[in-house]
């Protein structure tokens, strides 16, 4: 690993405190996000656990203005902030709206898209745990194939959504995927969305132990067996510029599946589709 | 009845929960320090609480912060995880 | 001041722009764009400095303005109808979180069936949300409340409803005085009270325990009902500034020995106000009660002028199921116990429905009438 330790800033200005469970994969992503984004930064995140784990009563986590928004808006309320800001000639402050999959990708998507079309200065973030773990862990759009969740117990008959691909197609600045378990990577990205002028997207996938059926402890590894089998592929689009930003050793797709209790009931079959469906989209075996 | 001295727009205070956190009473399981000079700094951004920091010394473990989910021992050399009640077990 | 034929679309605009608003989110609506695009254009030609955010959908117009909000501009929108029912999420929780924000509403009827209509069912829905709610008269009223309702809504930090009706003012051109530039900003000086500042970092909508919330919405309430206090305090400044005619929470039209009155808000006010000089003519005692603050709702206000009364008609363009029009409850809750004068309840003019002198007249008589059944509401229009 190449990163500067000695140089990042040692204030903690997220998750001292948090109220999450131990080993939460979205708390791991938060904290590496801030280490990047530093102390003028607002930022906005709907419904979800971050939302929740952030603070209570009269007590908050974080040291930076952090707001709880609704459900379905956070990137408007993001869009208006931008707007008052600029209004009063404050320049230099971060502005990120942060959800999860369903306050990005579902109910929050019609305001994601809206923002994201109009170019707004501000990135937003997709903190990825493929289902909809605040209310108990339900399947959302960002489940993927054959995963059992809360509310089917049969697994996802349907893909995740490809949330990437239709981001790129707003043509925004700079859309990018992370993962948890590749700190350098995940804050080289964040570096590179707070300086464009117009509008960023990161999606970090953050596993949460609970929802995955995994152990607190397995965490980061897991996160970062879906980067190595190929299943969570790390790239950015930089105006318009696709890059691979890490090559995969091409774990087994099963060492991924069978290292999670949310894919117990994958069959052979099911596990022989996504292997090929991996091989297929990263050229291999032809 | 009084009614309580809130903040006009409902909000808490920044850090407020770092201040009053003690998770010891969260941990079945504590990490150990028991090779300093093997431990990963990376770990010090695989917590999830902020419990590991990187010192001029070496990387710092605060059990105030810590709720024992055992990624920094998993992730690192030099660490490993210990019980954090040590004493008689059973039903009392 | 300058005296200009305007609709009351341009007169909320105008009121907007002398408020010199910062942040304008909006997403269009019948009959509520006039009101957005004028303020556009203000934008583009350079007569007003505010960021306009092209929301995509009236939920986010909230949010984009309560965004703004938050971040310490002062901030605006107008919406109706099926727009504001959108919204109500966001309604109730700008009021929670204590935002000094100002909304027209360009009344209109709601879905289903599909009505784009005048009449008061859309405001009358946001009655809990803890949103101060004016109603205009005229297009005049329109400009004064737009204008009042910011030195309102940041005295207490509550936010404020200007509502007007689609059409009948929004679209409809009046004599307006307008003031001037130098005097509103003497009467609105911006003061700013950001909840997201970078230099006083707070964590803003915490989730909530049992053990706080009943006392934020106490407090909540409380400043509602000091509004009572503030609502006329601005009105009796704002016309000494202005030399306007702006009622306070209400007002009377031929009360002295009125011994009938119609209670209204709105536009129908100033139709009531024909049959009322046209009825006094005859000889008949009868009067008339503007309602212009509808929230908080000024129970001492509505006793005190109704306190010698025999009859109160009173006129509801909007229906409460089950219970009758929001006007008429409130006041027969309110003037519980005081004497026993008959208060009969009418529902008219819903979905653009006539509610014209003759309509009113109706009403009126059967008030007096022993037939009409007083408990429940009467309908008038059918």
């Amino acid at each position: 690993m190449t990163i500067d330790f000695k140089n990042l800033p040692k204030e903690e200005l997220f998750g001292q405190g948090n109220v999450g469970c131990k080993g939460c994969g979205a708390a791991i992503a938060g904290r590496q996000a801030m280490k990047v984004l530093g102390e003028r930064t607002i930022i906005t995140i709907p419904a979800s656990c971050m939302a929740t784990l952030g603070g209570n009563n009269t007590k908050t986590t974080w040291k930076v203005p952090f707001y709880h928004t609704l459900f379905e808006c956070a990137p408007a309320i993001s869009s208006g902030i931008r707007a008052a800001l600029e209004i009063q000639g404050i320049k230099d402050v971060n502005v990120i709206s942060w959800g999860g999959d369903a306050g990005s990708a579902d109910i929050g998507f019609q305001s994601l898209t809206g923002a994201a079309e109009r170019q707004e200065h501000m990135i937003h973030v997709l903190y990825d745990n493929e289902m909809y773990m605040n209310t108990g862990g339900q399947t959302g759009s960002q489940t993927p194939l054959y995963a059992i969740t809360s509310n089917g117990a049969l697994g996802k008959k349907v893909r995740k959504k490809n949330m990437m691909a239709i981001m790129e197609a707003h043509g925004i600045d700079y859309a990018a995927s992370a993962n948890i378990a590749y700190p350098e990577d995940l804050m080289n990205k964040f570096k590179k969305a707070a300086s464009k002028k117009g509008f960023s997207y990161i999606h970090i996938l953050a596993p949460c132990h609970r929802g995955w059926g995994i152990k607190p402890e397995d965490t980061v590894e897991v996160s970062r067996k879906a980067t190595e089998c190929g299943m969570w592929e790390l790239f950015e689009v930089d105006e318009g510029k696709r890059t691979r930003t890490y090559e995969p050793s091409f774990i087994r797709v099963a060492d991924y599946l069978k290292a999670q209790g949310r894919f117990k009931n994958v069959t052979a079959e099911q596990t022989a589709e996504l292997q090929e469906s991996v091989d297929k989209y990263y050229g291999r075996g032809e | 009845m009084a009614v309580k001295s809130l903040p006009i727009v409902p909000s808490g205070d920044p850090g407020a929960l770092a201040e009053a956190s003690n998770y010891s009473t969260w941990r079945i399981l504590r990490p150990e320090i028991t090779e300093p000079d093997k431990v990963n700094p990376i770990v010090t951004l695989y917590c999830p609480d902020g419990a590991l920091t990187l010192e001029e010394s070496g990387v710092a473990l605060n059990y105030k912060f810590c709720k024992g989910c055992g990624i920094c021992a998993k992730e690192s050399a030099g660490i490993r995880m210990a019980p954090e009640y040590t004493g008689p077990k059973g039903v009392f | 001041m300058n005296k200009v034929l305007i609709t009351g679309s341009e007169a909320a605009a105008i009121g907007a722009k002398l408020a010199k608003i910062e942040v304008l989110g909006y997403y269009p609506i019948t009959p509520a764009f006039p009101a957005m695009e004028r303020l556009s254009k203000y934008i583009e030609d350079g007569e007003l400095n505010c960021k306009f955010i092209r929301v995509e959908s009236d939920h986010s117009a909230l949010a984009a303005v309560l965004g703004g909000s938050l971040a310490g501009a002062r901030s605006y929108t107008v919406t109706n109808s099926q727009g504001l029912l959108l919204m109500t999420e966001v309604v109730y929780h700008v009021a929670g979180l204590r935002q000094p924000i100002v909304m027209g509403v360009a009344n209109r009827a709601l879905s289903a069936p599909h009505s784009r209509f005048p009449e008061h069912g859309d405001a009358v829905s946001q009655g809990a949300s803890g949103w101060i709610q004016l109603f205009s008269e005229n297009n005049q009223d329109v400009l004064d409340n737009t204008i009042q309702a910011f030195r309102i809504a940041e005295e207490r930090r509550t936010p404020v409803m200007v509502n007007y009706e689609g059409y009948i003012q929004s679209h409809t051109l009046e004599e307006v005085f307008v003031p001037e530039q130098d005097k509103v900003d003497a009467f609105l000086p911006l003061k700013r009270m950001p909840a997201l500042d970078v230099s006083d970092p707070r964590g803003v909508n915490t989730v909530a325990g049992p053990d706080v919330y009943t006392d934020y919405k106490y407090i909540q309430n409380a400043a509602m009902e000091q509004a009572l206090t503030i609502i006329p305090t601005v009105a009796a400044e704002y016309n000494k500034v202005f030399g306007a005619n702006s009622c306070g929470l209400v007002e009377g039209y031929m009360m002295e020995d009125a011994e009938h009155v119609i209670a209204a808000m709105g536009s129908i006010v100033s139709t009531a106000r024909l049959l009322v000089d046209e009825l006094r003519k005859q000889g008949k005692k009868i009067g008339l009660i503007k309602v212009r603050a509808w929230r908080p709702f000024p129970v001492q206000a509505v006793k005190e002028l109704l306190h010698n009364v025999k009859f109160v008609t009173v006129l509801d363009k909007n229906i409460v199921f089950g219970v009758g029009g929001a006007l008429a409850t409130d006041i027969k809750a309110n003037l519980y116990g005081q004497g026993n004068m008959v208060i009969n309840g009418v529902i008219l003019g819903l979905g653009g429905g006539k509610c014209g002198v003759k309509e009113i007249k109706e009403a009126v008589d059967h008030t007096e009438s022993s037939e009409t059944n007083k408990n429940r509401s009467e309908w008038i229009g059918l």
